[in-house]
């Protein structure tokens, strides 16, 4: 699942029409989904972004290999263009600080960003927003830092009531393109292959059941051994019926965990 | 518009880390004069990076960055149980480097540190004043015992600070531990006879299955070589052994190797070591489920997982057997617990 956050319906909309989401009231929070997308429109300000960021990520949670990009619009010192996409590396609250780790290869240019609790209306000196250290708090509780980013588009020059709706949508629908490099970027780094499949874990579970708690840790640990060993070998469960004495479960373990570890 | 294409891989040190303190220091502004296109990024402590949560060491060994810090406690650390003092009468390591270049996944510090980066400490010099003191009686210092210092001495340059400081210094005595190919940054040097080169080998299958991003036994190889040619005092350490299958002809064959590149005369002494970790260390290894190595049924008594006594015993008889027909015994040192 690519988890796609904006703070304004106006950031939302480009994203909604190019993904051909379609709205999901599951949530008392303006939510849009496809099978492989689910947009959430958080409203402006860190608060705001961090309560609907734990809420829908408690409510769907995160899955191995699944990614969180904020998109929106930020203000910025006039060494940035308007419309330029920026992606965060380091965004400051305070005396806070939050790192989104970028482990790929990208062309955006790159910028550190200040979370306000207000729109920047004076001279800045570097990018701000409203909801990223909010969103990043929440998000980290589901997410490892590799598996989040932050795309911000300079919107103004710190001067917040040039900026309108119109324009707003005009600058995200003319980013779709990096977006969907950084989506395939971060994807790619974010990848993750499970040691067992589905199936495998079900057996695995149904083994353990008949061993104590250390017992199956032993297991687990061989399994994971020869999967890691061998990894295109299936694993070589014995096929005889596990013994009801306690004694003969422990001896079959015995040999199949020196089995799967010889 | 069409954004442009990005580059194919990441490259090493993409981000440069900075601490705000340190964005003066002569080491600082050598290093990003090398670093010219990587990403800056200027921080208050290296803890808010390196040790922030939700990192993924497994993702992050693929994309390492460079973090430059001020070290503000201690540098030096007694030796641990882990590891030979060599006989010396004080045996400290030095930490001035956290995280490895390399990626050998039965290394310790995936279990110690909860980030894959690397941390330098740009003020060595604390370390030389934390030591002084002890300098009045034989000293051994390990300084690349939490890393591999050679590995980025053309980035640190601590090695060559180590090895001034030691020329002053008639008690102290140095081990740079390596698997690096890199000894043509010491060539130039006059070599010290209280300073130990000792190289890490393992059989080509070995490197090339458990330790990642590492040079080739050849070029460890040629590298020791050069450095026993130039003078240097040289040990040559088969440790950690991992037993695998064929692990009698991989490491039989490994000795062979070695002193048909290296008269056995040249070798002050070669360290035979079969795999040991914490326990500890162990379980944040297992929690990366990376390599099989985690997952072996280690015997674990005093907090130490070893291979069983028995496998551990015929590792040493193995090794030993073949190693005294180079090497006597009295110059070669093993590892095993003490029962």
């Amino acid at each position: 699942m690519i988890y796609l956050i904006t703070a304004l319906d106006a950031e939302a909309r480009p994203l909604i029409e190019h993904y051909r989401l379609k709205r999901d009231l599951s949530l008392p929070y303006t939510l849009y989904t496809n099978r492989e997308i689910l947009l959430l429109v958080t409203q402006p300000g860190k608060i705001n972004a961090m309560m609907a960021t734990s809420a829908v990520l408690g409510w769907r949670k995160p899955k191995n290999g699944d990614i969180l990009i904020n998109v929106g619009i930020c203000g910025a010192p006039p060494a940035y263009g308007i419309g330029e996409p920026l992606l965060i590396h380091q965004i400051s609250d305070g005396e806070r600080r939050y790192y989104p780790d970028i482990l790929y290869p990208h062309a955006l240019r790159e910028s550190s960003l200040l979370c306000l609790d207000n729109p920047a209306d004076a001279p800045c000196d570097v990018p701000v927003d409203m909801e990223s250290s909010g969103l990043f708090a929440a998000a980290t509780r589901f997410f490892q830092v590799h598996r989040l980013a932050f795309l911000k588009i300079v919107s103004d020059h710190c001067n917040p009531s040039a900026v309108t709706k119109e324009g707003v949508m005009a600058l995200v629908r003319s980013r779709i393109p990096e977006l969907e490099h950084l989506i395939t970027a971060l994807r790619e780094s974010s990848a993750e292959s499970p040691l067992f499949t589905p199936e495998e874990e079900k057996t695995i579970g149904g083994w353990k059941e008949h061993f104590t708690a250390a017992q199956g840790v032993r297991l687990e640990d061989a399994l994971c051994y020869f999967r890691l060993k061998h990894p295109t070998s299936p694993l070589p469960f014995p096929s005889p019926q596990i013994p009801a004495s306690k004694r003969e479960r422990s001896v079959l373990l015995d040999t199949f965990i020196a089995t799967l570890t010889h | 518009m069409t954004p442009s294409s990005p580059p194919s891989h990441t490259k090493l040190f993409s981000h440069l880390y900075i601490e705000k303190g340190v964005l003066d220091h002569p080491r600082t502004r050598a290093i990003l004069a090398k670093f010219d296109a990587s990403k800056i990024v200027v921080i208050d402590h290296y803890k808010e990076v390196f040790n922030r949560p939700s990192q993924s060491f497994a993702a992050q060994s693929h994309a390492k960055k460079l973090i430059l810090a001020h070290k503000e406690g201690k540098f030096l650390h007694e030796g641990s149980p882990y590891s030979d003092g060599f006989g010396h009468r004080q045996f400290f390591y030095a930490s001035s480097v956290m995280g490895c270049l390399y990626d050998c996944d039965y290394c310790y510090l995936q279990g110690l540190y909860p980030s894959a980066n690397t941390v330098l400490f740009v003020n060595l010099e604390d370390a030389f004043a934390q030591l002084l003191p002890y300098l009045g009686h034989d000293t051994l210092v390990a300084t690349s015992y939490d890393t591999d210092t050679l590995a980025i001495e053309s980035l640190s340059g601590q090695t060559r600070q180590w090895l001034s400081f030691a020329e002053r210094h008639p008690n102290l005595h140095l081990e740079i531990r390596t698997k690096s190919a890199n000894f043509r940054s010491l060539r130039e040097l006059v070599p010290n006879p209280r300073v130990t080169l000792a190289w890490t080998l393992s059989p080509q299958a070995i490197i090339e299955r458990y330790e990642h991003a590492t040079p080739s036994l050849e070029s460890r190889l040629k590298a020791a070589k050069d450095a026993v040619e130039a003078g240097w005092k040289v040990r040559l350490c088969i440790d950690p052994v991992i037993h695998t299958e064929g692990f009698e002809t991989l490491y039989t064959d490994l000795i062979d190797t070695i002193f048909a590149s290296l008269d056995p005369e040249s070798v002050h002494q070669l360290t035979l070591g079969s795999f040991r970790m914490s326990q500890n260390h162990l379980r944040s290894l297992k929690k990366l489920r990376r390599s099989d190595v985690a997952f072996y049924p280690y015997e674990v008594r005093d907090e130490m997982a070893t291979y069983p006594q028995a496998i551990e015993q015929h590792i040493l008889e193995v090794l030993l057997a073949k190693a005294t027909l180079y090497i006597p015994m009295e110059r070669i040192r093993t590892w095993q617990r003490q029962s």
